[in-house]
């Protein structure tokens, strides 16, 4: 039994370390805050934690697959000004609703919540300032169609 | 122990075929009247805590932060922030903007749904 308990441990270890995102860092890449597109705003998707980090839920924003929430990366797409949906599901679908202006930023953080059989990925806006800290460690792992 | 794991494997196929049933925050549907540039805006003197909120995620309004007044509804004037975000939540979260009438905040208006949240209890904002 021992043995098994530990050789769980090991192997939820090595998925969660494997799950968790590689690319350059935030602060390596330096991207623009805004978009260069004009009448565009710019939205950071980033995922700042390990928790839960198999699960890797495809971010849906109006419908349209942008990326992935994976533990400790990030992407961002610009998108004309106006109204935003951001969907993410596991076991359950969880979206987050915002809007976004010309030339301005959001930032939608990723977090896991405890489900019932398995995590909830959920999208949370956050202010620019709590983004821009916790982005940092994040690594770029690109749109989902580029 | 082998009786036990089967318990669970057999409810998760059954609670795995059900959708979950998530909390929603109650929203009325509401007319908005844009006052573009209206060049109105309210400053908080002091922090503002909002306990009543939908599913219990409490909310805190900024001290010092600024709240440009945008349009109308029905309800009350409606307040933009300038320099935080604010949201309502329960399984889902929605950007939320301040519903205002005579210096009271009496709920909060949904962008994106087009809806209102009303407070069962109005809060007296502390406006500079």
């Amino acid at each position: 039994m021992k043995r098994f308990i530990k050789s769980f441990i090991l192997i939820s270890l090595a998925i969660s370390m494997s799950a968790c995102a590689t690319g350059a860092k935030f602060t390596e890449v330096q991207p623009d805050l805004v978009s260069e597109k004009q009448e565009h705003g710019r939205i950071f998707f980033y995922r700042p934690s390990s928790l839960g980090a198999a699960l890797q839920p495809d971010v849906l924003l109006n419908g349209e697959k942008v990326g992935e929430a994976i533990s400790w990366g990030f992407f961002y797409v610009d998108r004309p000004a106006g109204t935003y949906t951001c969907v993410t599901s596991t076991e359950v679908k969880r979206k987050v609703s915002f809007t976004l202006e010309e030339g301005k930023t959001r930032f939608v953080r990723f977090s896991t919540s405890i489900g019932f059989f398995v995590g909830h990925v959920y999208g949370e806006l956050v202010d620019e300032s709590i983004g821009m800290s916790e982005i940092k460690d994040c690594h770029y792992i690109g749109q989902a169609n580029q | 122990m082998q009786r036990s794991f089967a318990l669970l494997i057999l409810m998760g196929f059954i609670f795995g075929g059900c959708a979950f049933d998530v909390a929603h925050v109650t929203y009325h549907p509401t007319v908005f009247t844009a006052q573009p540039q209206s060049g109105k805006s309210i400053a908080l003197k002091e922090e503002v805590k909002i306990t009543q909120t939908p599913c219990g995620y409490h909310r805190t309004l900024k001290q010092g932060s600024n709240w440009d007044l945008i349009g109308s509804i029905p309800e009350g004037n409606v307040y933009k922030p300038r320099d935080q975000v604010l949201t309502v939540e329960c399984s889902n979260i929605y950007e939320a903007y301040l519903v205002v009438m005579n210096q009271s905040m009496v709920g909060f208006y949904l962008p994106v749904e087009k809806g209102f949240v009303e407070l069962s209890k109005e809060i007296n904002l502390p406006i500079e």
